[in-house]
């Protein structure tokens, strides 16, 4: 198109007119930005933090640059009250105007990307043009900007990133194809669901506006949670509620799918590494306190498996979000050798009525009435039969070696979490002998060691490779790597582990529930 | 009736043209880029030992872990300081 030519050649062409709406009634036009000077058009929306970043390092320069006779205008890809909100928070002096789809100044100028810097003078010609983050190219703008005004004209103050690259304008989507993309079509909608991709293998939902909108209730569906990896799609709510209603889940289940999105992009729990790992490693979800009961999840029989809506669901919405949203789906971008049936949907709610210990959310530090979800990288588990076991330490000697081939054979010590699943049978057990979770976790960790001799065959550790052949190793490097929770049917007496995603760096992180 | 909402990302991600590749290695600036991936740094130390013979001039950068994108920074540095990247990965 001429107008993207003209824009990416940074030649001096006319700038093309602006079809903006703005709070005041008064028409913006490029004629009005320049009057004294000249103006640069920074192209924003709302999905990108690399437009975020642009505004937070220029907005609070915009209002003395004004006076000097250079004027800002962020241009926003978003509804009006959506950029004033974010220009807001992004510190934004300038003027604010919003366009709506499909984009049209957005596309008269030809953007690719977003931010996009547009340098005009007064005579209403392109000057100078940057994309993405630039320091040293907005530097020059600046300089021609001060050139063109005759003034000094101060400058962000260097700092790191010096650059980084923008996002894709929603312009740069082609509208035709867009349209066909929302439109539906009079085929069995379920089996379009398939073609279009959406899904996981199982059938899914379809994600009307209707339900979607359902499922977002007061939540704003422009406001991202970040980019979901491994291929960065930004996770805006609109989104992630798409793969809420693939999903299954009912309307009141969406604040908890929302709070395991905001703990899965934490950058400790490391999503990116689990999502592309040749490792099997799926994301549990813990549910802890109130919500377990107001969503009717199941922490009692059969927990790990079917017949919940709500547990299966909510897991299987954090997944839908990483393999459609992230680009994570197994054959593509996610080369788990072999996966396990968890990362289809891994969520389990904890027994906290029947534990004879503190739940997992409060010993991570949260008040007991609050509603938790905690997010651990995790193997698929594994049963722990003992029916025979008739003092705490016999059992828990059974349920600590059950783990000693978790990750591999002589994979020792582990440094990352291993989760026992204490069914309430065996709990109970601990808690007729008043054993505290620590003293189990501790007893635990104390039963289970080799000497180095005995774990040199095939893929080991360096600390192995380090010891003595004497050497007693641990199966964990700490206590703190046994991660004890309690659920399960009241007959039986069958507890699980789950071994770790190990070597990521992947840390257990916990997000509050914010109700509606 | 109306559409339905996207769970994908669908907005297009400008392409990245790839850099210009060298035609002689003698006094080129190349760091290796160590990933933290198991035994990564003796591929490294390999390919560091021809490309000297060869006359390029080697630096030496580690990512913080193998599992997660190299921090901007590490990534702006060295494009400032190299003429070419050779980045190890291993298994």
């Amino acid at each position: 198109m001429a107008a993207h030519q003209r824009i990416s050649n940074g030649a001096a062409g006319l700038a093309p007119a602006l079809a903006v709406s703005a709070v005041s009634p008064e028409p913006v036009t490029v004629q009005s930005l320049t009057a004294r000077g000249c103006a640069v058009l920074l192209f924003v929306n709302e999905d990108c933090p690399t437009s975020a970043l642009a505004m937070r390092k220029l907005g609070p320069l915009c209002e003395e640059w004004e006076q000097a006779g250079f004027s800002c205008t962020a241009i926003f890809e978003d509804p009006l009250e959506v950029a004033i909100r974010v220009a807001r928070r992004c510190g934004w002096t300038g003027h604010v105007v919003s366009q709506p789809p499909p984009y049209q100044t957005s596309r008269a100028y030809g953007l690719v990307s977003v931010p996009t810097a547009v340098l005009i003078n007064r005579q209403g010609h392109i000057t100078d043009i940057v994309t993405g983050w630039d320091q040293a190219a907005i530097m020059r703008l600046i300089e021609r900007a001060a050139a063109i005004t005759g003034t000094t004209l101060a400058i962000p103050e260097p700092a790191s990133p010096v650059r980084k690259p923008g996002c894709s304008s929603k312009a740069a989507l082609d509208p035709a194809i867009a349209a066909a993309m929302a439109a539906r079509s009079d085929e069995d909608e379920m089996e379009e669901m398939f073609e279009r991709g959406w899904t996981d293998g199982l059938p899914v939902v379809p994600p009307t506006e209707e339900r979607v909108e359902k499922m977002l209730g007061t939540f704003p569906k422009y406001t991202s949670l970040g980019q979901v990896p491994p291929a960065m799609g930004e996770a805006t709510l609109e989104r992630l509620a798409a793969c809420a209603v693939l999903a299954g889940c009912r309307p009141v289940y969406f604040p908890v799918v929302v709070a395991a999105a905001k703990a899965a992009l934490d950058g400790r729990f490391n999503l990116h590494g689990q999502a592309v790992t040749t490792q099997p490693a799926g994301q549990l979800i813990v549910v802890n306190g109130p919500v377990r009961h107001e969503l009717g999840m199941n922490s009692g029989m059969g927990a790990l498996g079917p017949g919940n809506r709500a547990n299966l669901t909510i897991g299987r919405a954090l997944r839908l979000m990483v393999e459609l949203t992230g680009g994570g789906m197994p054959g593509g971008l996610d080369r788990s050798t072999l996966g396990h049936m968890g990362k289809i949907g891994f969520c389990i709610a904890e027994d906290e009525e029947v534990s004879p210990w503190p739940p997992l959310h409060v010993e991570r530090g949260f008040a007991p009435g609050q509603s938790v979800v905690t997010l651990i990288g995790s193997d698929a588990p594994l049963s722990i039969s003992d029916h025979r076991s008739r003092t705490p330490e016999d059992l828990a000697y059974v349920l600590a070696w059950a783990a000693a081939s978790a990750w591999s054979t002589n994979w020792w010590p582990l440094s990352e979490p291993s989760v026992f699943i204490i069914c309430p049978e065996h709990a109970e057990m601990f808690r007729a002998h008043g054993w505290t979770k620590q003293r189990l976790r501790e007893y635990m960790f104390e039963a289970v060691h080799k000497p180095a001799r005995d774990l040199g065959r095939g893929e080991t550790t360096p600390d192995v490779h380090r010891s003595g052949p004497d050497a007693e190793v641990h199966k964990w490097a700490s206590p703190a790597e046994i991660v004890l929770l309690v659920a399960g049917g009241e007959a039986g007496r069958y507890s699980a582990v789950l071994g770790p995603c190990t070597g990521m760096g992947s840390q257990i992180v916990s997000a509050e529930v914010e109700p509606r | 009736m109306t559409g339905y909402v996207s769970p994908f990302d669908d907005q297009v991600r400008p392409e990245q043209p790839l850099a210009q590749r060298p035609e002689q290695l003698g006094g080129l600036r190349v760091t290796l880029l160590d990933i933290r991936k198991n035994r990564g740094a003796e591929f490294l130390d390999r390919i560091e030992t021809l490309l000297r013979s060869a006359g390029a001039i080697t630096a030496r950068e580690t990512k913080e872990i193998f599992s997660k994108p190299a921090a901007l920074d590490l990534i702006d540095h060295i494009t400032m300081v190299s003429d070419a990247v050779v980045e190890a990965l291993a298994d």
